[in-house]
């Protein structure tokens, strides 16, 4: 198979243009809170659409999980907010009838940072809490009323269930007044820090491309998305039609990491094009990425208690969430972050409170490793502290602790298929841990999936003798064309080049809930194992269904929250320059569980570009924010990893004989910070805040004062 | 739109002259982002890539550098790296090799941007560009050509034809520091040219300009490390430094005193 990548016969979202089409820009809030209260569009030609936050004011609200954004603003959220939109014949009349845009603003109190947007007296980003219909918000929704918390995830194992306790925690209780103390009985030693993570820029190659289409009343839009059955339900609502009424084309994307996920450009574009009666397309600028929707920034305060001899005893965590100024899937980022921070351990007891709190930002959403790379952060550096106190090895205070088959996960669902020990040995030996730790970390983390989820499938066979896999899965460059390509030509015993994927069409292909969380693969593949069986059978189409079962409690945390895990393990070799804290990195290496490997080079360089990215989340990349502006939304600004920086990049993907495939796209995320963290520590500095600039690295010593020669 | 591609100097300069508010572009690595960015709407451009005498590299003596080298041959040409060595350093690290194949001499100091490699290095090595209009030439050390941040000395029909460097009289270092990834700029730049017992420091991306201070230097014992510890403290002292995204100002002050010192050990004894 030539690759239509190299051949440059792949059409992206941003290739696809129709003929008479217009084109769509947005003028967006020079304010991060408050009212609009005038839009001057006198200086725009005639020719040129203008639509305010009036006109689109029938549509109602919209959001994944809580419908809490017009398609424009007329009380903008945050600074970048969308409040007008303008259609015009080129391009460049479009952005300059944007320019000629003035608008007038009444400003209210903003609140930018998350701890602070937690407090009673903080301004309220929104009045109210309303949960969505959408399918997206697929779990109960526990917004706080009167504050700016939109979803509230707690976990109590069950000899801490029951008690009266505060709604919402700012702090970590002192031991006199905690309601959960006696969790923390059996513990010799207990332990806590607050930990940090800023917002980060996903960085796609290609911007959000869309181009909406009226077509006999029907809406039909191509675009770069990782969840086209979403979307077609949200715009169907928005638009009173029935789903079938719209149609959602998932072109593929030049790269995605989760910035293209649920609704971004493409109802506005939608009511563009019903305004102009043609073809309206909307591609953003890179600055306009950069703000359309962030990784979520966070504060986690930890406490971990442990016996002298090193056996966990409880973990209490509070997380808060910097989610911006709509919701997103914040809710399902904290509900992630919140178990995914419990880490790969046995504890007694585990107390999670997980806040989703609004701010005056840009929107915070789905993002490579969803939440667990905040937590894990947290969570692993903890645990090289505990180390640290106990003297304990700490890749032998892991071992002791970590979760083995038959073991209960703080949600209550038993734990099988692990290979947590064999990961953390495999880490430890690629840093050659025996030889002595100067210099070196290790971390460990479980990650969920996307639980529940549904996943259909068809393959038909073609007059032609060829066969086409109707899927929902998106190609965001992860190769899915490839991957269902293989799996389908090996079930069905033929070549690859009789199988051919055309891209997710709600018109063509069956249900799927998205391509998000590494579940394509894992759920994909089991769909269409079913459909091949079914044409074997006879006929000339053949359908399958997987359908996930489980959920969590949103007041417990019981349930299941993954039905399969994604398990890994990273180890980093350091040294530092102790005069001005730049950090060296000899050695990264992650180890993913991969189950059974569809296709290997594919999946190699799926872990190679989590650690790439996890290597730029530690010690560059940060959104920076003055006065709720976003400051550096350029690549000059904000740094990504170039190719130097990744010499130092090794890693397995671990099999398992017979196992199931398990999904890869994120895994080797969320441990690569904290083992580079652990690996700085054990030089004599204390790191708590991602990036680990230089800056910072040299604040941190541990005997506070930086070295002097 | 207008797109002028002279072929000669002259041509050049009399198309400047009659129309100074027209744009020049050399490698466009600079203005492709201003443009990109919506910050340039300008309409006139005049290209300098079809000037061949703005392209040749003399080494005979002196090194004599047309406008429009790009930074790659002065990272790579075989002469350059071994006799002035400090310089293909500093045109080496620039950004990575998709912009060094491109960008030239004469954007890099035109644009006179702060946080650069190459003009630290240049001051230190005592360049002196040749600054043409038609008025007639003249020539200005890069350290009176670079007024300020995006702040040079030329006027408006003025331009950069040629840049000259003596022969070096001892050695020299470029050191790059950088705290974010290995394409970013420097946080710290920093260069010294010995000549014989005496140095030539000087350091960039702190502060507007590249800062050198003679009297301080002139304390220079060569290989003595209290020396270099001395110098380094005297420069962070003397500077004030800016904070940007790559480092506070107090940071930056801190590295400049470790740098000094580094990079005077280097050029010792
Ligand atoms: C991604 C990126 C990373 C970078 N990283 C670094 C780095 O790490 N270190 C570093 O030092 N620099 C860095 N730079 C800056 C780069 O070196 C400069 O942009 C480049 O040197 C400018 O040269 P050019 O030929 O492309 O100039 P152009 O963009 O063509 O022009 C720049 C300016 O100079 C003027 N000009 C050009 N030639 C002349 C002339 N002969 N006479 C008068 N005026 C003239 C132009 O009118 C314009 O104002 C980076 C740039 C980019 C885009």
């Amino acid at each position: 198979m030539t690759d239509a990548r190299i051949t440059a016969d792949i059409r992206y979202s941003v290739d696809h243009k129709v003929p008479g089409m217009w084109h769509l820009r947005l003028v967006r809030a020079g304010i991060p809170a408050g009212t609009v209260t005038a839009i001057d569009a006198t200086a725009v030609d005639d020719e040129v659409a203008v639509i305010t936050p009036e006109d689109v004011l029938p549509h109602g609200k919209y959001g994944c999980q809580i419908a809490d954004q017009h398609v424009l603003a007329s009380e903008p959220k945050y600074l970048g907010d969308p409040v007008v939109a303008v259609v015009a014949a080129t391009e460049k009349a479009a952005r300059q009838a944007a320019a000629a845009i003035d608008v007038r603003y009444e400003t209210s109190p903003a609140v930018f940072d998350e701890l602070e947007a937690v407090q009673p007296s903080a301004p309220l980003v929104h009045a109210a809490h309303v949960t969505s219909n959408s399918d997206s918000a697929y779990f109960e929704m526990r917004p706080q009323d009167g504050t700016n918390v939109c979803h509230h995830f707690r976990i109590r194992t069950p000899g801490l269930r029951g008690r009266h306790e505060p709604n919402l925690l700012i702090d970590l209780p002192s031991p006199g007044d905690d309601r959960l103390a006696d969790a923390f009985a059996d513990a010799d030693v207990v332990f806590e820090e607050t930990f940090r993570t800023p917002a980060a820029s996903h960085v796609p190659m290609e911007p959000h491309a869309t181009v909406a289409e009226w077509v006999d009343g029907r809406l039909e839009v191509t675009t770069g998305t990782q969840t086209p059955f979403n979307l077609r339900q949200d715009l169907a609502v928005l638009f009173g039609l029935p789903a079938e009424s719209v149609r959602v084309v998932a072109a593929p994307m030049g790269g995605s990491f989760g910035a293209k996920t649920f609704m971004r450009t493409e109802a506005i574009a939608a009511v563009a094009a019903k305004a102009v009666g043609r073809p309206v397309r909307c591609v953003l600028d890179r600055d306009e990425v950069f703000g359309e929707v962030t990784r979520h920034a966070s504060t986690v305060r930890m406490r971990i208690g442990a016996r002298r001899d090193g056996k966990f005893v409880a973990k209490q965590m509070l997380a808060y969430l910097n989610t911006g100024g709509y919701a997103d899937c914040g809710p399902g980022v904290a509900q992630k972050m919140g178990y995914a921070g419990v880490g790969p351990y046995r504890f007694d007891h585990v107390a999670v409170d997980s806040y989703c709190a609004y701010t005056n930002l840009p929107p915070a959403g789905a993002f490579r490793g969803y939440g667990a790379m905040q937590s894990a952060w947290a969570c692993e550096r903890l645990v090289d502290m505990l180390a640290d106190e106990l003297r304990i090895d700490p890749v032998e205070l892991r071992r002791m602790n970590l979760l083995r088959d038959g073991d209960a996960f703080c949600t209550g669902e038993i734990m099988r298929d692990t290979h947590f020990e064999e990961l953390l040995d495999d880490v430890a030996k690629a840093v050659a841990w025996q030889d002595g730790r100067k210099g070196k970390g290790i971390a460990i983390m479980l990650k969920g999936m996307q639980t529940p989820s549904r996943a259909e499938a068809a393959i038909r066979s073609l007059p032609d003798g060829r066969f086409e896999v109707h899927s929902g899965t998106a190609d965001m460059g992860q190769g899915s064309v490839e991957a269902l390509t293989r799996i389908v030509a090996d079930l069905l015993d033929v070549h690859p080049d009789r199988i051919t994927v055309p891209c997710p069409d709600t018109d063509l292909v069956p249900y799927d809930t998205r391509t998000t969380s590494s579940r394509s693969t894992h759920m994909m593949s089991r769909a269409l194992a079913e459909a091949a069986r079914e044409l074997r059978n006879g006929g000339t189409v053949g359908r399958g269904r997987i359908v996930n079962e489980g959920g969590l409690d949103p007041d417990t945390g019981e349930g299941i929250a993954s039905s399969h895990w994604h398990q890994g393990a990273a180890s980093a070799h350091v040294e530092i320059d102790d005069e001005t804290g730049v950090i060296d990195v000899k050695t990264l290496y992650a180890s993913s569980y991969a189950g059974t490997v569809v296709n290997r080079p594919a999946a190699e360089l799926q872990n190679e570009g989590s650690m790439i990215m996890a290597l730029g989340s530690s010690l560059f990349e940060e959104i920076s924010y003055q006065d709720g502006q976003l400051v550096n939304p350029n690549l000059s600004d904000y740094n990504i990893a170039s190719a130097l920086d990744c010499a130092s990049i090794q890693h397995r993907l671990m099999e398992s004989p017979g196992a199931e495939v398990h999904g890869l796209g994120e895994t080797a995320v969320p441990p690569v910070p904290p083992a580079l963290g652990n690996a700085v520590a054990s030089l004599g500095y204390r790191p708590r805040e991602l990036p680990m600039s230089p800056e910072r690295v040299l604040a941190s010593r541990v005997d506070g004062r930086p070295a002097a020669r | 739109m207008s797109w002028q591609m002279p072929s000669t100097v002259d041509e050049a300069l009399r198309l400047k002259a009659d129309n100074p508010g027209a744009t020049v572009i050399a490698g466009g690595t600079f203005l492709g982002i201003l443009s990109g960015q919506g910050l340039l709407d300008n309409d006139e451009w005049i290209s300098l890539q079809n000037i061949s005498e703005l392209k040749t590299l003399g080494t005979e003596g002196d090194l004599s550098v047309g406008a429009m080298v790009t930074h790659r041959r002065l990272e790579l040409t075989p002469v350059v790296r071994e006799d002035w060595p400090g310089l293909a350093q500093a045109f080496g690290v620039v950004a990575s090799p998709r912009i060094r194949n491109v960008a030239t001499i004469g954007g890099v100091l035109a644009d006179a941007d702060y946080a650069s490699d190459p003009p630290s290095m240049l001051v230190a090595s005592r360049a002196v560009a040749e600054v043409a209009s038609v008025r007639g030439m003249r020539r200005v050390p890069i350290e009176d050509l670079i007024a300020g941040h995006y702040e040079t000395t030329l006027a408006d029909d003025e331009l950069i034809t040629r840049v000259v460097v003596p022969r070096p009289r001892g050695k020299g270092v470029y050191r790059k520091f950088r705290t974010r990834s290995r394409e970013d700029r420097p946080t710290v730049a920093v260069a010294a040219a010995r000549e014989d017992d005496r140095v030539r420091v000087v350091v960039g991306a702190v502060s507007d300009r590249p800062q050198h201070y003679a009297d301080i230097c002139a304390a220079w014992k060569p290989g003595d490390e209290d020396s270099a510890r001395e110098i380094g403290a005297a420069y962070a002292e003397a500077i004030r430094c800016i904070g940007d995204g790559r480092g506070s100002a107090a940071y930056r002050r801190r590295v400049v005193g470790v740098e000094v010192r580094r990079v005077l050990m280097q050029v010792g004894p």
